[in-house]
């Protein structure tokens, strides 16, 4: 008998243990001189021998030799796995310090963030190219700092672009089109443009074709306007100009980007928008390619997308001093050089850049550096745009398919319905 | 958890010598207890949250912002698309079930026949259920794929087709495609389903219709068929659910894309998860709720089924 009564008491208090244990996790030591900071990073890589992990944990330990009270601790995570897991941890209040990731603005929604001068040094701030620092800024205070960047051109395969007796890109829309039969009358079987409108990046392709034609996805207030007579006009071109002719896929709207570089670089596309990782793939793939600037509806783009990748700093430890040493380190010359050499990405900040477009090393590159500084964004900074890119990927490419103005007009509700909503 | 349940009977059991009595008038308590504490912990617990979350504001960072009341269900029924995604839904779980139950009762039947080599074909109708589900529709869809496909290039080399098609990027092609896959993976269970029903039916009744001169067909329609009823209605209604909340056939080789266009309501809920937790919580207690109903169904139909035996 006393044998069993004892039992329950000893099990219950197991249970209490075991489950107080999952409670106390990740309080560092905040009080003192020694601090760590918990950065948490995507993996750039693609195997485990060029994992970011190396790159981050090199940085962390030249900082800490260099602040011997700060030390860094690198966790980093893959693409598919980093948004759950951020949000994990958020919602268990166990916040990183430094995070970089895809995007900013839901957290400042949340107000979760440090602003951008909370956390770095007034030269380090002024070094960032400028397009890129106001595409941090939400409601004109910076809290998201780009950490690589990346820019859209027009690819074209120099092979087929001469059996079909082409002798220049294209420069409008118009000449595209003309091109595009010449290529389907003369190379059959090779997709004469590939438009891949699929859920993977619909919002970046359709974001390109729109500002063609002096549209986007937004007007210069930042207010949505996904239905306007601009963009429904591009929708309507794209539609009985390259779709309804077979000039490109049979279905735009259910192909994804991959699809697109894959075909580009096995020679069978003619025709596409880029960007800088295309070269690497279009060169394994033998593929003699030309980068010319995008085509518009009169003349080519003067601004073209660019896209960005978010460094922010989370409030909730209070450790601004340690993350403002920090990044200051991380956002040294030298550091960032090493990145954007590593995964062939494009900087972020005016001493890199310069050091990268003059030295010669990066030929390949040059036509992207030019473009860099005009860049346009998506509205990175309305803290809506998610749920409006969600809506963007799932829909937009049935503008090509059905009637554009229904499908734009109702994506223009969502969107709005998400700007109430936030 | 499992200290708390036992505490009582301990306890009771300690002051009382009369122990036994009491774990008799317990009855089976202590034996289904742990059943009824999964059940809690793996069904109830998660439906609880389920409503719950349906009945929230949440924010794309996964912050929770308040209470939501009905909005997340009055923005579930204006969205565009879901008039259409419902009359997918009920197309699709009918067209599948459909075929599903006629092949099998046709397969049931030849493989109840004895014949060389039945043994073989048994086993090997196992396979696409052996199979996972995922692994089969995302092979369907390299199968399908427009530019490497090797059915493409099979109806292509046939001559069935001219030329190379994107089956699965236009809904119009697509449906067909998935509810083949859909059928193909219900097939086994439902075979072998109808099979044992096949196996119970005395073969005095058959002899003694042949004896009193009935055809064969008459032989399946007359005594066959009406046996193997409860088999069969086993069989559809599981059928009826499964295919109803099939996820991976459809997520696997369409995405439920192009827009929502080849989406059911279970795919609807995950596409709606992009963009609203909330929304795609209350889309999931609907799908609940017509589950439920399809169960209570069923549990009514098999009473029917008893009272007629």
């Amino acid at each position: 008998m006393n044998k069993r009564l004892l039992g329950i008491p000893l099990l219950c208090a197991t249970a209490a243990l075991t489950l107080t244990a999952c409670g106390s996790g990740g309080s560092s030591g905040s009080g003192g001189g020694n601090v760590t900071l918990k950065l948490v990073a995507a993996d750039y890589g693609d195997k485990a021998s060029n994992s970011s992990k190396g790159y981050w944990d090199g940085v962390a330990a030249a900082f800490t030799a260099a602040h011997p009270d700060i030390k860094v601790d690198v966790q980093v995570i893959n693409w598919n796995d980093i948004d759950s897991q951020v949000k994990t941890m958020i919602q268990s209040g166990n916040v990183p310090d430094v995070l970089q990731t895809g995007g900013y603005a839901d957290k400042v929604a949340d107000d979760l963030l440090y602003k951008a001068e909370d956390v770095l040094s007034t030269a380090t701030r002024a070094n960032l190219i400028a397009t890129f620092a106001d595409a941090g800024k939400v409601k004109d205070t910076q809290y998201g700092i780009p950490f690589v960047s990346s820019a859209r051109a027009f690819f074209y395969n120099k092979a087929l672009f001469q059996q079909a007796g082409i002798a220049q890109p294209p420069t409008t829309w118009d000449e595209l089109k003309a091109d595009a039969e010449k290529i389907k009358a003369k190379v059959p079987g090779v997709t004469p443009y590939a438009l891949p409108l699929g859920p993977e990046e619909a919002q970046g392709e359709s974001m390109i074709w729109e500002l063609g034609n002096g549209g986007g996805h937004t007007d210069r207030s930042g207010a949505y306007t996904l239905d306007s007579p601009a963009n429904v006009a591009t929708f309507s071109w794209l539609k009985t100009n390259l779709v309804q002719p077979g000039l490109t896929y049979a279905n735009p709207a259910t192909t994804d980007r991959k699809t697109a570089f894959a075909d580009f670089a096995a020679g069978k596309t003619a025709m596409l928008n880029g960007h800088p990782s295309l070269i690497q793939m279009s060169t394994e793939g033998k593929v003699d390619y030309g980068v010319a600037p995008i085509p518009g509806k009169t003349g080519p783009l003067k601004s073209t997308l660019g896209v960005a990748d978010w460094t922010m700093a989370f409030k909730k430890n209070g450790h601004a001093t340690q993350i403002k040493a920090f990044l200051d380190f991380a956002y040294s010359k030298e550091n960032t050089l090493k990145f954007v050499e590593t995964y062939n990405l494009m900087p972020v900040t005016q001493d890199t850049l310069k050091e990268m477009s003059t030295g010669g090393k990066h030929k390949d590159l040059e036509p992207f550096f030019a473009l860099l500084p005009g860049a346009a964004f998506y509205p990175l900074g309305d803290t809506a745009w998610d749920k409006v890119s969600a809506e963007l990927k799932k829909g937009i490419g049935s503008a090509v398919a059905d009637d554009p103005a229904k499908v734009l007009g109702d994506l223009q509700k969502k969107a709005q319905a998400a700007v109430a909503d936030k | 958890m499992s200290p708390k349940s036992t505490a009582p009977q301990g306890r009771r059991a300690g002051r009382r010598p009369a122990g036994r009595s009491l774990a008799a008038r317990l009855g089976p308590l202590p034996w289904i207890g742990p059943a009824v504490l999964l059940i809690v912990l793996v069904v109830l617990w998660p439906v609880y949250e389920m409503v719950r979350t349906s009945f929230l504001r949440i924010s794309t960072s996964g912050f929770v912002r308040g209470s939501a009341g009905l909005d997340k269900y009055r923005k579930l029924f204006d969205e565009p698309d879901l008039g259409r995604v419902i009359v997918h839904t009920v197309v699709w779980t009918l067209a599948v079930v459909g075929l599903t139950m006629l092949i099998s009762l046709a397969l049931a039947q030849l493989f109840d026949q004895r014949f060389p080599g039945r043994r073989f074909t048994r086993w090997a109708l196992i396979a696409p259920w052996a199979a996972s589900v995922l692994m089969t529709s995302i092979g369907f869809k390299w199968m399908l794929n427009r530019t490497s496909g090797v059915l493409n290039t099979l109806l292509a080399d046939v001559g069935l087709i001219d030329a190379p098609r994107d089956w699965l990027g236009d809904p119009d092609t697509a449906w067909p495609w998935m509810m083949l896959v859909a059928v193909f993976v219900s097939l086994p269970f439902t075979t072998y389903t109808l099979l044992a029903g096949l196996q119970t039916v005395p073969a005095e009744l058959h002899e003694a219709a042949r004896v009193d001169g009935a055809g064969a067909f008459q032989t399946y329609l007359r005594i066959t068929l009406p046996l193997l009823r409860p088999a069969f209605l086993v069989g559809l209604v599981i059928n009826l659910i499964n295919v109803f909340n099939s996820f991976p056939v459809i997520w696997g080789m369409t995405q439920g894309g192009p827009n929502s266009d080849t989406a059911t309501t279970t795919v609807f809920m995950y596409q709606l998860k992009n963009t609203d937790i909330g929304e795609s919580a209350a889309m999931s207690v609907v799908n609940f709720a017509l589950v439920v109903l399809m169960v209570l169904l069923f549990l009514r139909v098999s009473r029917w089924n008893q009272e007629e035996n």
